[in-house]
């Protein structure tokens, strides 16, 4: 009995020394304590580091989260996806299109005291067309001179008339500090981990990586000063740890969009409040027209009939998701939306005698898509069992990511499941995926007409012109399937009832992390 | 001395290999590290550019004498993705495995020995079953799984434990430590808790094989009390085997250490491992796996000397 006391004792003893009995300052922080959140510091979950602090090269979505509190951008967008003022004022286009102009605000500084100017625009938009990096620099192709005619106006020369320019940098162009970067030999090299000059509503001060991101309040920021003192990132590389401590009140908020079946459950706890965010992109499925016999259209069509699309977006998101009428002209877009497009019929006995006429029997295709995406995980069996349906065999290949990025863009493939995350000007994008040549024409499209219609749409000044030539463009790429939209989520973003005044904006880059929605975010109550 | 001599050799041949090994190994994983860097859509121009930075544009041959010549000078080289040195990388992250690993290791030890030696006394009862079940058991779960379960109830449902991290933002001075120890109990429980029963279940089996010597029989007959006849006698000779699992374990343990850093968001360089994968960052992952495997290495060679130490005849043979 005596040395099952001395057992008992050694036991205890190496758990304390494992346990203290005093939790420091966390111990306040119990389950279900939900005491009013006071507007000191507002903590975000996100599940990965800052990989790069060079706002011009670092391209995750933490690093665009903690980068785009630090560097302005000379437009934000509304919640229809309309351009709206940042570090612009006002925007226009010359007469001929060759010359676009920005006006700025004068009000804004970096945190050593310098004012933001035209200089530090040119020189960022120079760096990117000089060293060629980024999602920037094939945006910008038109570009040929960018010029300071004042501290607070820009010139951009362009080689031809080009209406998606002034979207494109505005939106997508983080303006670093010139005084600071023009130091570095190589700016697509420059570190930028430590000595922060930044000029956004918040500056970071502390980084422990893999830990936390602690971020102050700019008191003279221009736009206004945000009302949080404080924004902490922490990392949480695990989602289901970062929904324990959004529910345990550690953090306020969980940046990654959330995964269908968590935001189902996370619906009915009170403490949790989940904005309804669109995306800006879309799911789809892509063929590789330079392979028989993708190439035939009936092929592409016939498999375009042997999708359930309304059970992929009950059922695998959970009614989360929207059905974009088979057009890459989403609804999350209104003002280029064609109303008149209509989804694809899931329909197998059509499929069928699509094939039939292609003079198809046994199509034996491959699909690739990333195992580690969990909505694609879901849905990629349900394609497989309806296109069954229709006599189509999908073999399924669930690759690792890299592996899978390796295969898109060495275009080896039959049929890419995917998504695309920001298409944020559909006549720039629509470029970029369908034009003859497109740096993302995953599906290796070439078609003429397609190319002029584009053609004339980015060259339209304004949206009212560029809409009739994109929506031709969007019909033929959906009767040719070019591009076979799936569906637009609808992402779900949780915080705690303890905060509000967020201001929502499209995509999961903007979220309600945008810097004009953390600037004024509040206590609610 | 000559003994230490020889392990010393043999634990830097080990090391060379697994350099060897790791250096072609991540040249092996599919996909492009320039891609990972850059976005999809740059310029083949600027690919090239990259590779040149990157050094990936050499033979394979002269990147792996070019990273050996590197190395003995202990450079780590730089992290493709964060354009900063991996040492820092490494530095940063190191400590905390070292807490968690250690504490794990200490814990595990310190409860499995008694509690193997309690298995053996009592053989056969109730009590020694119960605690080969749990070892069994124990063993065969997955971290993550246990993980979870241990941060739900300890954490959510009883709100004992903070969920994931390393130390309070707020805490300064003592309070500091006792937030870091607070952070640590459940990443540690959860190593203790696989690895446990291994230790246990080895440390009842050599010592009921040890009760069954002459010597102890001779001990009991002179009239040695029963304690300690197990814990001066037959205990020494039952820790050898134990020793080894120690040894042969740390590896184990740190290959838990990538999941449980993960699940409980503790930023060790288990992490920066699964981080690195992702991004194909080669100079980061090379480094990560020369720092562990130099762990495994001084590990082992630490086990040996002990070897040494407790059978005088390992120094002979």
């Amino acid at each position: 009995m005596r040395r099952a006391t001395l057992f008992a004792a050694l036991l205890a003893a190496a758990l304390t020394a494992c346990s203290p009995s005093v939790p420091g300052q966390s111990g306040s922080q119990a389950s279900g304590s939900q005491a009013p959140a006071s507007a000191d510091r507002l903590t975000i979950g996100t599940t990965a580091d800052v990989v790069n602090f060079n706002p011009l090269v670092g391209n995750s979505r933490t690093d665009s989260w903690v980068t785009n509190l630090m560097y302005p951008h000379l437009t934000q967008m509304d919640s229809a996806g309309k351009r709206v003022p940042y570090l612009a004022t006002e925007w226009s286009y010359s007469e001929d299109g060759k010359t676009a102009t920005v006006k700025l605000r004068d009000d804004m500084k970096w945190s050593d005291g310098k004012p933001v100017s035209a200089d530090d625009v040119v020189f960022s938009v120079t760096a990117v067309q000089k060293e060629k990096f980024g999602v920037v620099a094939g945006l910008i192709t038109a570009l040929d001179k960018a010029e300071a005619v004042s501290p607070t106006e820009v010139r951009f020369n362009l080689t031809r008339p080009d209406g998606t320019f002034l979207d494109n940098v505005g939106f997508w162009l983080p303006v670093v500090p010139k005084h600071v970067f023009e130091k570095a030999p190589s700016v697509q090299k420059f570190a930028n981990d430590a000595n922060w000059v930044s000029a956004g509503p918040f500056k970071l001060t502390k980084v422990e990586r893999g830990q936390r991101y602690i971020m102050e309040r700019v008191d003279d920021f221009g736009p206004g000063a945000p009302t949080v003192k404080e924004i902490v990132f922490r990392v949480f590389p695990d989602v289901n740890t970062e929904v324990l401590a959004l529910r345990n009140g550690e953090i306020d908020l969980i940046g990654n969009v959330l995964p269908p079946a968590t935001a189902t459950e996370l619906k009915s706890d009170p403490n949790v409040k989940l904005e309804q965010i669109p995306s800006l992109g879309w799911a789809h499925l892509q063929y590789n027209t330079k392979r028989k016999p993708l190439d035939d259209v009936r092929v592409r069509q016939a498999l375009a009939h042997a999708v359930d699309y309304e059970a992929i977006r009950n059922i695998a998101l959970k009614g989360f998701a929207k059905s974009s009428n088979s057009s890459v002209l989403t609804p999350s877009l209104p003002d280029y939306a064609d109303p008149a497009s209509k989804e694809y019929v899931f329909d197998p006995e059509l499929s069928k005698k699509l094939l039939a006429e292609a003079g198809q029997s046994n199509l034996s295709l491959s699909m690739i898509y990333d195992q580690a995406d969990p909505n694609i995980a879901r849905w990629a069996p349900m394609v497989r069992d309806s296109a069954k349906k229709a006599g189509i065999t999908i073999k399924l290949q669930g690759l690792e990511r890299n592996t899978y990025l390796d295969k898109t863009l060495k275009r080896d493939f039959d049929i890419y499941a995917g998504s695309w995350a920001v298409m944020d000007n559909p006549p720039a994008n629509l470029g970029l995926a369908f034009k003859t040549d497109g740096f993302i024409n995953y599906a290796q499209v070439s078609d003429p007409k397609l190319d002029d219609l584009i053609d004339q749409a980015q060259r339209a000044l304004t949206q009212e012109e560029a809409k009739a030539p994109i929506q031709e463009a969007a019909r033929i790429i959906r009767d040719q399937v070019y591009d076979n939209v799936l569906y637009v989520e609808t992402f779900n973003i949780a915080h705690s009832t303890k905060w509000t005044g967020f201001r929502p904006m499209p995509s999961e880059l903007l979220s309600i992390l945008n810097p004009l929605s953390l600037a004024s975010a509040k206590p609610a109550g | 001395m000559r003994f230490v001599g020889l392990r010393l050799a043999r634990g830097l041949l080990t090391l060379w290999f697994a350099v060897t090994v790791t250096f072609f190994l991540v040249r092996l994983l599919p996909g492009d590290p320039v891609l990972a860097v850059a976005d999809p859509n740059m310029t083949e121009e600027l690919r090239q550019k990259l590779l040149a930075d990157f050094g990936l544009d050499q033979p394979l041959g002269v990147q792996y004498l070019d990273y050996l010549g590197q190395l003995l000078q202990g450079n780590l080289g730089m992290s493709f993705r964060q354009s900063i040195p991996v040492t820092t990388v490494l530095m940063e992250r190191l400590p905390w495995t070292l807490i968690l690993t250690g504490s794990a290791m200490v814990v595990t030890i310190v409860l499995g020995i008694p509690l193997g030696v309690l298995a053996a006394t009592r053989a056969k009862g109730w009590l020694d079953r119960v605690i080969q079940l749990t070892g069994v058991t124990a063993q065969s779960l997955f971290v993550p799984s246990v993980g979870i379960f241990l941060m739900y109830v300890l954490g959510v449902w009883l709100g004992w434990f903070p969920i994931g991290g390393a130390v309070d933002l707020d805490a300064t001075g003592p309070a500091a430590t006792l937030s870091m120890l607070h952070h640590l109990v459940l990443p540690c429980l959860s190593l203790v808790f696989i690895q446990l029963g291994g230790y246990v279940l080895t440390m009842r089996t050599t010592l009921i094989e040890a009760l069954g010597e002459d010597y102890v029989s001779l001990a009991k007959a002179k009239g040695v009390p029963p304690g300690a006849v197990v814990w001066k006698h037959a205990l020494r000779n039952a820790l050898l085997p134990t020793t080894t699992i120690a040894g042969l374990q740390l590896g184990t343990l740190v290959g838990g250490a990538v999941l449980t850093e993960t699940i409980y968001a503790y930023p060790g360089i288990g992490r920066a491992i699964y981080e690195a994968v992702g991004q194909l960052d080669f100079p980061v992952l090379q480094g990560a796996f020369v720092l562990l495997a130099a762990a495994v290495v001084v590990a082992n060679l630490i086990t040996d000397v002990a070897y040494g130490i407790l059978d005088p005849r390992v120094r002979t043979s």
